[in-house]
């Protein structure tokens, strides 16, 4: 079997471009699509046989609206929309994504954001926390929507 | 895991309670029976998941704790093109779905509990007054706000602004909204019950592992287990409810993680597997003397499927918001969440801060898009605020969960099929909501807000509605099958309509009222 790979993380980079990302997130997401071919044969001859013909030039830079073009004239075929139902799933749970992309995960062990930057937001005033208390009660239906009114 | 049991054993042939699900419903019953001293078994189709066991990781708790079952969609809804398969997003564990639920606990409006009289005859909506009234519900109202913990109300306090809430709440201030705030919050600002203040920890969604947030797998059921009168059973998924000749509930009988069918006598059952899976087991019970389904008289078990509006906004800014530190959801805004057709709809819609991590979002902002639209979205994560909107939707008769014979469970048998598609209203408020929140998120500098589609649902509600008239619906004015004497339904599948409002509030209100009817009853030898 040819090596799939390269041309998969090009499809990965083009279909998914973040410019901050390198290269090793999407050959981790590559290497969980290929793993999971053993399971399911149509997948196998779906990706084996669209990889094998995937226009890799168009692909070259994964930024450009020529990448862009291919993929839309591909998008309905069976091999891309396997490969975008697991990388939705696996690129974005991998762990270094979430640094690049800010997000810190879990903190009870931690002890929570409590004390490391729930509220630590500072380019806005500090809003009321309490309820309204102020001289006009909520109006839960309008004059005009009152039954009586209607009749 | 395997079946396991918790508690006092109750004989398979002594008649009790029987307890269907350990949810909001299910487990609000179960210990509210239990504490006055009637036995119940409680009979829950997941394991019992403790606080350290959940995971704090969205996909790994996801594939813990989510009810993955087989099931189908039809319908137009773009749930059935997205997740054909997860119609709802609801726990299969000890604790239902309060397991996952964010938390919020507002109350039902008066009118909301008289929708045909307010609304009027809405063309394809199947609507209905409730046969109870606000004024009858405060006083459960006042106990579940106390069992739950409420922030905001009987003396708790509020729970403090993350960085999510500050965008929504300064937003809110600007475009005019007055009745915005952190709560009412099932969630401890402060240690309450024996429980934890909040350490922001988010991951409300998975399980919270510090216990802060009420749930019956914290409270009710723990509390039921030591009371010396349940017998809980995990693992254990109810698949009919018969009677005897005489037309009464008599028995549940249910299948082990081992596929052994067992009957466990029954006095009085209370079905609370939610809105999908209480019909189920009705229709599954169909017998000669009730050849549509269990108390299906009316043809309405299953019917009038309601999954509240629903809709997410997500705002990009230009500096850092954090949205996921701190509580998934601490924010709501009551303004919407009114009658006014002048905006083009009746009902109304609350608007509440919502979290999510990097992997649901992924999956959920905007199903199956991909490309530089959708990596813009991504590339924005830190700089993103989000909000969840909560939205009464209309019943519909041809909104329903039916038995999908075509399919079948791994015990063989059958699936539910959920058909839903949007009534014009629910489209309409739904636009409404989504410009609304553009308007708030502009006024504090967005540089772009991204209109979310409904999750797969996590208020399922209605399949067996509460009505006055037996000819108008499945159960009573206390839960009680109108045409199955000792039959109740115990969780939100018994709303009549959906109202704005989150609804496990509603429910444990419900279940406590319920709780305390049945009581009386077997009190003095009517059950």
């Amino acid at each position: 079997m040819a090596d799939l790979k390269p041309a998969l993380v090009s499809l990965l980079r083009a279909a998914y471009p973040h410019p901050s990302f390198p290269d090793a997130p999407y050959e981790r997401t590559a290497d969980t699509i290929l793993g999971q071919l053993d399971e399911d044969l149509w997948h196998r001859l779906a990706l084996e046989h669209g990889l094998a013909n995937l226009d890799t030039e168009a692909l070259a830079d994964p930024h450009s609206e020529a990448a862009s073009a291919y993929l839309r004239s591909i998008e309905d075929a069976e091999f891309f929309a396997f490969v975008r139902g697991v990388t939705v799933v696996t690129l974005y749970n991998d762990h270094e994504v979430w640094d690049l992309l800010g997000y810190e995960g879990a903190s009870y062990d931690k002890g929570g954001y409590v004390e490391r930057g729930f509220d630590d937001l500072d380019w806005l005033p500090d809003p009321r926390i309490e309820e309204y208390d102020g001289p006009d009660a909520l109006q839960p239906v309008a004059d005009a929507d009152q039954p009586t009114a209607k009749a | 895991m395997s079946t396991s049991q918790f508690g006092t054993p109750i004989e398979n042939d002594t008649e009790a309670v029987v307890v269907v699900g350990s949810g909001a419903g299910g487990g609000t019953v179960a210990y509210e029976l239990t504490r006055r001293g009637v036995p119940c078994v409680v009979l829950e189709a997941g394991a019992w998941l403790k606080p350290e066991d959940y995971e704090n990781d969205e996909w790994a708790a996801f594939n813990q704790m989510a009810w993955l079952d087989q099931r189908t969609t039809s319908g137009s809804w773009r749930v059935s093109r997205d997740f054909p398969n997860l119609p709802a997003w609801i726990v299969k564990a000890v604790g239902g779905s309060t397991t996952h639920w964010s938390g919020a606990t507002p109350r039902f409006h008066e009118h909301e509990f008289k929708t045909r009289t307010y609304y009027g005859d809405v063309e394809g909506a199947n609507l209905l007054d409730w046969p109870i009234t606000l004024a009858e519900m405060e006083p459960y109202y006042d106990k579940a706000e106390i069992a739950m913990g409420s922030t905001h109300r009987h003396g708790r306090p509020p729970l403090p602004a993350n960085n999510n809430y500050k965008v929504f709440a300064n937003g809110a201030e600007k475009v005019g909204y007055k009745y915005y705030a952190t709560g009412p919050y099932a969630t401890n600002a402060e240690p309450y019950d024996g429980r934890p203040a909040s350490i922001q920890d988010g991951f409300n969604f998975q399980g919270d592992k510090s216990t802060a947030k009420w749930s019956t797998a914290v409270r009710e059921i723990p509390r039921a287990v030591e009371s010396g009168k349940c017998d809980l059973r995990t693992q254990c998924q109810a698949v009919q409810v018969t009677h005897d000749a005489q037309g009464r509930a008599n028995a549940v009988l249910y299948v082990d993680s081992e596929g052994t069918l067992h009957r466990q006598a029954a006095s009085v059952v209370c079905v609370a597997g939610n809105s999908i899976e209480s019909p189920r087991l009705l229709l599954m019970s169909a017998s000669g003397l009730h050849p549509d389904g269990l108390a299906n008289s009316s043809g309405q078990v299953g019917r009038n499927y309601m999954r509240h509006l629903t809709a997410s906004a997500y705002a990009r800014f230009d500096r850092d918001v954090r949205m996921y530190r701190g509580e998934t959801m601490a924010g709501i805004i009551a303004d919407e969440a009114r009658l006014d057709t002048s905006r083009g709809f009746v009902g109304g819609y609350y608007m509440e801060t919502l979290s999510l991590g990097v992997p649901f979002l992924a999956a959920f902002v905007d199903p199956g898009t991909w490309g530089r639209e959708f990596t813009e979205v991504m590339d924005a994560y830190a700089r993103t605020a989000g909000m969840w909107i909560v939205g009464e939707d209309m019943p519909q008769e041809s909104n329903r969960v039916t038995l999908n014979a075509g399919v079948l469970d791994p015990f063989g048998l059958p699936a539910p099929d959920v058909h839903f598609d949007d009534h014009p209203n629910d489209v309409a408020m739904r636009e409404h909501a989504w410009g609304r929140a553009d308007l708030l998120y502009e006024s504090v500098g967005a540089d772009a807000t991204h209109r979310t589609p409904p999750y797969p649902s996590t208020h399922n509600l209605g399949t067996c509605r509460m009505s006055e008239r037996p000819e108008d619906g499945v159960v009573g004015r206390y839960g009680e099958a109108h045409d199955v004497p000792g039959l109740f339904v115990s969780d939100g599948s018994q709303m009549t309509t959906g109202a704005s409002a989150n609804p496990t509030l509603t429910i444990v209100a419900l279940a406590i009222r319920q709780a305390e009817h049945i009581a009386d009853r077997l009190g003095k030898g009517e059950l």
